[in-house]
C-alpha cells in the first residue's frame, strides 16, 4: 500500500498485513475468538446485532475527500493508481483535537521499533495534540505477552489486539478491562471525529465486545485475502499454463517439480485448497458456522473440508511441495519463492506489491502474478467472506475522560483517507525528512523506512485502501483480483458479528489446525480427522451448535 | 559448617569452649552473633530463591481452580476470585491422550539422552585429557565448547540446511542421480535427531566438569600403576574412572531429577516439523495449553504433576547413589 523501496521489504502496512496473515495461517483453526466466565454486569458471551447494535454504532458519514480511481465492488478495497500531487492534498483534520494528555499504547510491532523521540512520532504528536508513547512488543510472539499485560494492574492506556491473538480468555479481559467508547462515538457523537465517522459500519459492528463499543477498528476487505501467487516470468519462459482445476494443478505441479534442480512446484497450499474446495472460513470460529438446509454445520464437519485436506495431502505425497515447507518452521515461503525454489505459493494480497518492489532492484526479470482461485472441479469457486475488521485498539477502562478523548483525536488523524495530508503523515511521515515525491510517486528514504513503521497505523484506519501510485498496474491487478473473487464470495451465517463463545467451549476446536497439518504431511490419516470431529461433537460441538442456533434465532443471519 | 577438629595446639579449655559453641552451647542469640557475617552473606541468595522459587510455588493453587486472571484488576488478586474446582483439572489431564503422548515422548527422549548423550562428555574428557600438547588441547577444547554458545534457532537451521529435504546432502545425492532424503521431518527418527543435536551443541560444554575432576587425579597414581605394569586401559579402568565416579554419580542424580525436562526451545522449534504426536514433551505441552490456549489452571495441573514426579525421581536417584556408596546430591 505504501510505495517504498526498502531492501528489507514491504512498507509497514503491507508488511503488517502479511505478517498478520502468516500468523493467521499458523493459528488458523486456533481460537480466534473465545469467551469467558465470571459474572459481571456486562454481557460476557454471545453477540450484539440488529436493534441493539444500532443504538451503539456510530453514524456513517462518508468522507469524499478523493474519489478512488477504482471504486469498491464486490467487497473489494478502494483502488488508487494515479500520481500523487502534494499540492492537491486535502486537510481532513483542522486544528488539534487533542488536549495534551500522555497516552501509553501497547501494540504489536513487526521489525525493530525506532527510538521514541524521533521526528515522525513528534510530527504525529504535534498533529494530534497529545503525547503518544509507544510500548511496542514483538508481533510474532504478541500472544505470549498479551495475557500477562492484561492481567496486570498496570495496563497501558491503549492496547492494540489483533483478532488472531484473541484466544482463550482474552475476550473476557477485553470486556472487563476496556472502556466503553459508546459515550464518545455512538450515533451522531462520532461526528466530532469526521474521519472515524467515515469508517465503514461493518468494521464498527465488529468492534462491539460484550454489548459495548470498545474497539477502534482497522477495516479490511472481506474478500479472501490469500492469493495463490506464481512466478509469471518463469511460467512465461517455460510455457506453463495456469491451472483451472485441482487436478490440473496437481499435474502442473508434477511437471514443474525437479528436486534435482532444487525446484519444487509449490509451498504449502492448504489455504488455497480450502478456498478452492469451498470450505467455510477458518479465520474466525463464528465464520466457520453456516446454516445449511435448516441445520448449522461447522467447517470441520463438511465434506469439502476433508476433500481439501486430501488434495493437499496428495501434493505432499507427490513430492511437489518444498521440503522446508514440510518442516514448517523453516524459513519464509516468500524467500523460497523469490529464490525460485518454489514457483507457486499462497500468501496475503499485500505480497503482490511488496514482492514486486522488493525484487525490483535485485532481480529485474522477477514477475509475480496472482492466479484466480480455481474451483476444484474446474467450475466457479465458492468463497466465504472473512471479517471486515480484525485488528482493534482498546482503551483502558481506568483511563480518564481526557485521555480517552485524546486517543480518539489520535485515531481521527490515523483514520484519515488516502489523498489527505493526514494520510501521508501517518503512512509516509514528513515530506523531505521521511519521503520524497518524484514524478507523482512518493518514495520513503532510509529514515522513513526506519521510523514510519507499524506504530500509528495500528490505532484506527480508513476504509480498506490499496494505493500504489508507484506501481499502478499492481494496484489495478490487486483490486481486480478482489473484485473477481468477490463475485464468488458468500457470507456465512454469522458474518460481520463479533461473537464470544461461552467459556467452556473456547478450547474445543484448538487442535484441528494441528491435525490438518499432520494429515496433509502424511503423519495422520483422514480417518483421524473424522474421529476428531466425532470427539468434537460429543465433547461439546453439538452443544455449541445449539448455542449458535439460539444466537441465530435471536440475532438473525447475515445471509438475510 | 565445616568446623574441623581443633588444632592440636589448643588448650583443653579452649577445646571445651569451642565444643560448646559448636554443639548448641549458647543461645540462638549467641550463635547468631557468631555467624552473622555468614548469615548476611547468604541473605541475597536466600531472598532470590524465596522470591523467584518459593513464593511462586504458592501459585500452584490455580491447578485446583478454574483460574481467570481477568476477573479482577490484577492477575494475583484474581486467584482469590477464581472458583475452586478440586481435582477436575487433573482428571481432565489424565483423560487427555495428548498428555500421555507427551509423557511417553518425554520419557523415551530422556532414556535416549541418558544412553546416547550422557557418556559422550566423559569420553571426550578422557580424550582431551590424553592430549599432551597444550596448544592442540586448547584449540580442540575451544572448538568443542563453541557450539554451546549458538542459539537453538541457529543449530536447527544448520541441521535443516545439511540434513533437510533440500539440504546439502540430499541435493548432492540428487545431483548424482540418487534419491534424496529428509531427516528433519521424519517422526520415526525425531528423537534420535533431537539427541544428536543436543550432543553436537552441548557435549563439549559438558566436558568441563569431567576435565576438572580429571585434573585432580594425582599423577603419582598413574606412575605407580605404570610401575606395576598396568597398561593404558588398566590405568584408565583402575585410576581414571574411579576418580570420576563421584562426579558421574552426582551428575547422573541431577540429570535424573531433571528427567522430565528434555529441552524446550529446541523441541518447540521443531514440533511442527514432525507433529505433536512425536514431538510434544511435557514442557511444550504446558506451554501450549497455558500460554497459547490460556488454559492456565490446566497447564498448572500438568506442571504440578511434572514437579511431583521429578521430585520422586530425584529422591530415588539419590537413594541409588547412596546404595552405590556415593555422596549423591545430599545426605541426611
Amino acid at each position: 500500500m505504501t510505495p517504498n523501496t526498502s531492501a528489507s521489504g514491504p512498507g509497514r502496512r503491507s508488511f503488517l498485513a502479511s505478517t498478520a496473515v502468516a500468523t493467521v495461517a499458523v493459528a488458523g483453526g486456533m481460537p480466534l475468538l473465545a469467551a469467558c466466565g465470571g459474572s459481571d454486569s456486562d454481557k460476557k458471551e454471545g453477540t450484539t446485532s440488529g436493534k441493539d447494535a444500532k443504538k451503539i454504532l456510530p453514524t456513517f458519514v462518508a468522507q469524499n475527500v478523493v474519489t478512488p480511481d477504482i471504486a469498491s465492488k464486490n467487497g473489494s478495497s478502494l483502488g488508487f493508481t494515479s500520481k500523487l500531487v502534494t499540492a492537491d492534498l486535502k486537510t481532513s483534520v483542522s486544528g488539534k483535537l487533542g488536549k495534551g494528555s500522555t497516552i501509553k499504547i501497547m501494540s504489536p510491532f513487526w521489525g525493530s521499533p525506532p527510538k521514541g523521540d524521533n521526528p515522525y512520532y513528534k510530527a504525529m504528536n504535534d498533529k494530534i495534540g497529545a503525547n503518544v508513547v509507544w510500548q511496542n512488543q514483538d508481533g510474532n510472539t504478541y500472544d505470549e505477552k498479551l495475557g500477562a499485560v492484561l492481567a496486570s494492574s498496570d495496563m497501558p492506556d491503549v492496547v492494540v489486539i489483533p483478532g488472531w491473538n484473541m484466544g482463550g480468555k482474552i475476550p473476557s479481559a477485553i470486556i472487563s478491562k476496556m472502556a466503553d467508547l459508546g459515550p464518545y462515538l455512538s450515533g451522531d457523537k462520532v461526528k466530532d471525529y469526521p474521519n472515524l465517522a467515515a469508517v465503514p459500519t461493518d468494521a464498527w459492528q465488529r468492534s462491539i465486545f460484550g454489548g459495548k463499543l470498545r474497539g477502534l477498528p482497522m477495516p479490511s476487505s472481506y474478500v479472501a485475502n490469500i492469493v495463490p501467487y506464481y512466478r509469471k516470468d518463469i511460467f512465461d519462459d517455460k510455457g506453463y499454463e495456469l491451472p483451472t482445476s485441482a487436478a490440473e494443478f496437481l499435474a502442473l505441479a508434477k511437471e514443474i517439480t525437479s528436486a534435482r534442480a532444487k525446484v519444487w512446484a509449490c509451498d504449502d497450499m492448504k489455504w488455497t485448497a480450502f478456498n478452492s474446495f469451498g470450505v467455510l472460513s477458518g479465520s474466525e470460529k463464528p465464520l466457520g458456522w453456516n446454516l445449511v438446509g435448516g441445520k448449522l454445520v461447522y467447517r470441520v464437519e463438511t465434506d469439502e473440508y476433508l476433500e481439501a485436506l486430501e488434495w493437499t495431502r496428495k501434493l505432499y505425497s507427490a513430492g511437489v511441495v518444498h521440503p522446508d515447507a514440510k518442516a514448517q518452521n523453516q524459513g519464509d515461503s516468500g524467500l523460497r519463492f523469490t529464490a525460485g525454489e518454489v514457483l507457486i505459493y499462497n500468501n496475503d494480497i499485500s505480497h503482490w506489491w511488496a514482492k514486486t518492489t522488493e525484487q525490483a532492484a535485485q532481480n529485474k526479470d522477477f514477475r509475480i502474478d496472482g492466479m484466480d482461485i480455481f474451483g476444484h472441479d474446474g467450475g466457479d469457486p465458492t468463497l466465504w467472506a472473512g471479517a471486515p475488521a480484525s485488528i482493534f485498539a482498546f482503551v483502558n477502562k481506568k483511563a480518564s475522560k481526557a485521555v480517552i478523548q485524546d486517543v480518539l483525536a489520535a485515531a481521527n488523524v490515523t483514520a484519515a483517507p488516502y489523498g489527505t495530508e493526514e494520510y501521508m503523515l501517518t503512512n509516509y511521515g514528513v515530506e523531505g525528512t521521511h519521503y520524497t515525491v518524484k514524478d507523482g510517486t512518493p518514495t520513503k528514504n532510509d529514515k522513513g523506512n526506519l521510523e514510519v513503521l507499524n506504530a500509528f497505523v495500528m490505532l484506527a484506519s480508513p476504509a480498506s485502501t490499496i494505493a500504489h501510485p508507484d506501481l499502478p498496474e499492481i494496484a489495478k491487478a490487486q483490486v481486480a483480483w478482489q473484485q473477481r473473487m468477490g463475485a464468488f464470495t458468500k457470507k456465512s451465517s454469522f458474518y460481520g458479528l463479533q461473537i464470544i463463545e461461552p467459556a467452556r467451549y473456547t478450547n474445543l476446536s484448538n487442535d484441528f489446525e494441528q491435525l490438518e497439518d499432520d494429515i496433509v504431511r502424511g503423519r495422520k490419516k483422514i480417518s483421524d480427522m473424522q474421529q476428531a470431529v466425532a470427539d468434537w461433537k460429543s465433547q461439546g460441538g453439538d452443544k455449541l451448535r445449539d448455542w449458535y442456533g439460539k444466537l441465530l434465532d435471536d440475532s438473525g443471519s447475515a445471509q438475510g | 559448617m565445616a568446623a574441623a577438629s581443633p588444632d592440636p595446639g589448643v588448650t583443653r579449655a579452649e577445646k571445651r569452649a569451642l565444643h560448646k559453641a559448636l554443639n548448641g552451647g549458647g543461645s540462638f542469640k549467641v550463635r547468631f552473633r557468631r555467624d552473622r557475617t555468614l548469615v548476611l552473606m547468604t541473605l541475597p541468595a536466600v531472598l532470590l530463591v524465596l522470591v523467584f522459587n518459593y513464593i511462586p510455588i504458592l501459585g500452584n493453587v490455580v491447578a485446583f481452580q478454574e483460574y481467570d486472571p481477568y476477573v479482577s484488576d490484577n492477575g494475583f488478586v484474581a486467584i482469590f476470585h477464581s472458583p475452586w474446582v478440586g481435582f477436575e483439572q487433573f482428571s481432565r489431564l489424565f483423560d487427555d491422550s495428548a498428555f500421555w503422548d507427551a509423557v511417553q515422548n518425554t520419557l523415551v527422549l530422556f532414556g535416549l539422552q541418558l544412553v546416547l548423550f550422557f557418556p559422550v562428555p566423559i569420553l571426550l574428557a578422557l580424550l582431551i585429557n590424553s592430549v599432551i600438547r597444550p596448544r592442540v588441547r586448547a584449540v580442540s577444547q575451544a572448538i568443542l565448547y563453541l557450539p554451546h554458545f549458538f542459539s537453538w534457532v541457529l543449530v536447527i537451521t544448520v541441521f535443516q540446511q545439511i540434513f533437510g529435504g533440500a539440504g546439502i546432502i540430499a541435493q548432492t545425492l540428487r545431483r548424482h542421480g540418487h534419491e534424496g532424503f529428509d531427516l528433519m521431518t521424519d517422526p520415526g527418527i525425531f528423537k534420535f535427531l533431537v539427541t544428536a543435536e543436543g550432543v553436537w551443541k552441548d557435549a563439549g560444554w559438558g566436558v568441563i566438569v569431567f576435565l576438572a575432576a580429571l585434573a585432580s587425579v594425582s599423577p603419582d597414581l598413574y606412575e605407580a600403576s605404570a610401575m606395576d605394569g598396568a597398561g593404558r586401559w588398566r590405568r584408565m579402568w583402575h585410576v581414571t574412572l574411579p576418580a570420576l565416579r563421584p562426579v558421574i554419580a552426582l551428575l547422573l542424580v541431577l540429570r535424573v531429577g531433571d528427567a522430565l525436562t528434555v529441552g524446550f526451545e529446541q523441541i518447540l522449534l521443531q514440533r511442527d516439523a514432525v507433529g505433536p504426536g512425536a514431538a510434544e514433551v511435557l514442557d511444550t505441552y504446558v506451554w501450549w495449553n497455558g500460554v497459547r490456549n490460556q488454559d492456565f489452571s490446566y497447564a498448572a495441573a500438568a506442571g504440578l504433576v511434572k514437579g511431583v514426579v521429578s521430585l520422586g525421581l530425584v529422591l530415588a536417584a539419590n537413594k541409588i547413589a547412596h546404595l552405590m556408596g556415593e555422596q549423591g546430591v545430599y545426605k541426611k
